[in-house]
C-alpha cells in the first residue's frame, strides 16, 4: 500500500459513518485494511476533527454525536 | 461542569438532553479508549457505547458525585472495547493502565470556547469551493452515509472527495494556526 492510499483509508476511518445495524457493532471496512499505526492515526484524526465539527454545528454536536442521536432507541 | 444536570431529562426520554450530554461527554469517553486504538475501531465502539448509555440510563443510579453518568459511560465503553479485544486476542495496554483510567473519579469536562468557535467558523468560510463542498457534505450528513455515497451525491469520485476533504482539513488547520490557535497536530497532518 502506498502512503497516499493509506492516507485515504485513514481519512475514511476518521469519519463518523459506520455500517448501520440495530444490534451489532460494525467496523468501518477500511479499518481492517490499516496497520496498527494507521488505525492509531485514524483515532487521532477523528479526535482532532470532532471539536471542529461540533464548533460548526448549531447545537454543538459532532458528527459522532449526530450519528448516535439518529440511532436512538429505547 | 457536571453533565449530570441532564440526567433526569435523559431518563425521561428527552433526546435533546441526551444530545447536550453527548456534546460534553464524547471527547472524554473517546480519550478513555485511546489505548485500544490500534486494535479496535474506536469510533464504532464509542457510538455503540453511547447508544447503550441511552438505553440503560433509566436503570442507572447516580452515586451523588459529579458526572456519574459519564463515569458509567466510560466503563461501558471500556468493557465493550475489552470484549472486542478478546475476539482478536491482543492487548493494547498494560492492565495497570486500564485500571488507572477506570478509577478516575472526576473525568475532565471542558466547556466550549466561544472565541475558538468563532475562529473555526471563519476559517471554514475561507475554504475554496470544492474542499468546502466535501467538508460540508460530511458535516451535513453526520455519519449517515459512507464517503462513497457522499462523493456520488456531490458528483465526485471517492478519491477526489477524500482528497478535497483532506485539503479542507489542512486548510482549516493552517488558518487556525495563523490565528494562534493551538490545534491537534493530526488535524493538519
Amino acid at each position: 500500500m502506498t502512503r497516499e492510499e493509506e492516507d485515504l483509508l485513514i481519512e475514511q476511518v476518521a469519519g463518523a459513518w459506520r455500517p448501520g445495524t440495530d444490534d451489532e457493532l460494525r467496523y468501518h471496512k477500511a479499518w481492517h485494511d490499516l496497520e496498527p499505526a494507521g488505525r492509531t492515526r485514524a483515532f487521532e484524526r477523528a479526535r482532532a476533527l470532532r471539536p471542529i465539527e461540533a464548533a460548526l454545528d448549531p447545537d454543538g454536536l459532532s458528527t459522532t454525536a449526530r450519528a448516535v442521536l439518529s440511532r436512538l432507541r429505547r | 461542569m457536571d453533565l449530570d444536570v441532564h440526567f433526569a431529562s435523559i431518563v425521561s426520554g428527552d433526546a435533546a438532553a441526551f444530545g447536550r450530554w453527548l456534546a460534553g461527554s464524547e471527547g472524554t469517553v473517546r480519550d478513555s479508549l485511546r489505548s485500544f486504538a490500534a486494535v479496535v475501531d474506536v469510533e464504532a465502539v464509542l457510538q455503540e457505547s453511547m447508544l447503550r448509555v441511552w438505553q440503560v440510563a433509566p436503570r442507572f443510579v447516580p452515586d451523588g458525585r459529579p458526572n456519574g453518568l459519564l463515569r458509567f459511560s466510560i466503563r461501558i465503553a471500556r468493557n465493550l472495547a475489552v470484549s472486542e479485544l478478546r475476539k482478536v486476542r491482543t492487548r493494547p495496554a498494560e492492565a495497570e493502565e486500564i485500571e488507572a483510567a477506570l478509577s478516575e473519579d472526576e473525568p475532565p469536562v471542558a466547556a466550549p470556547d466561544p472565541m475558538l468557535r468563532r475562529a473555526i467558523i471563519e476559517c471554514r468560510e475561507k475554504l475554496p469551493a470544492k474542499p468546502r463542498e466535501a467538508f460540508d457534505a460530511r458535516l451535513a450528513n453526520a455519519g449517515g452515509k459512507d464517503d462513497e455515497d457522499l462523493a456520488q451525491t456531490i458528483g465526485m469520485r471517492l478519491n477526489t472527495f477524500l482528497q478535497n476533504f483532506t485539503r479542507a482539513r489542512k486548510l482549516i488547520a493552517d488558518c487556525l494556526n495563523k490565528r494562534g490557535v493551538v490545534i491537534d497536530a493530526e488535524l493538519g497532518a
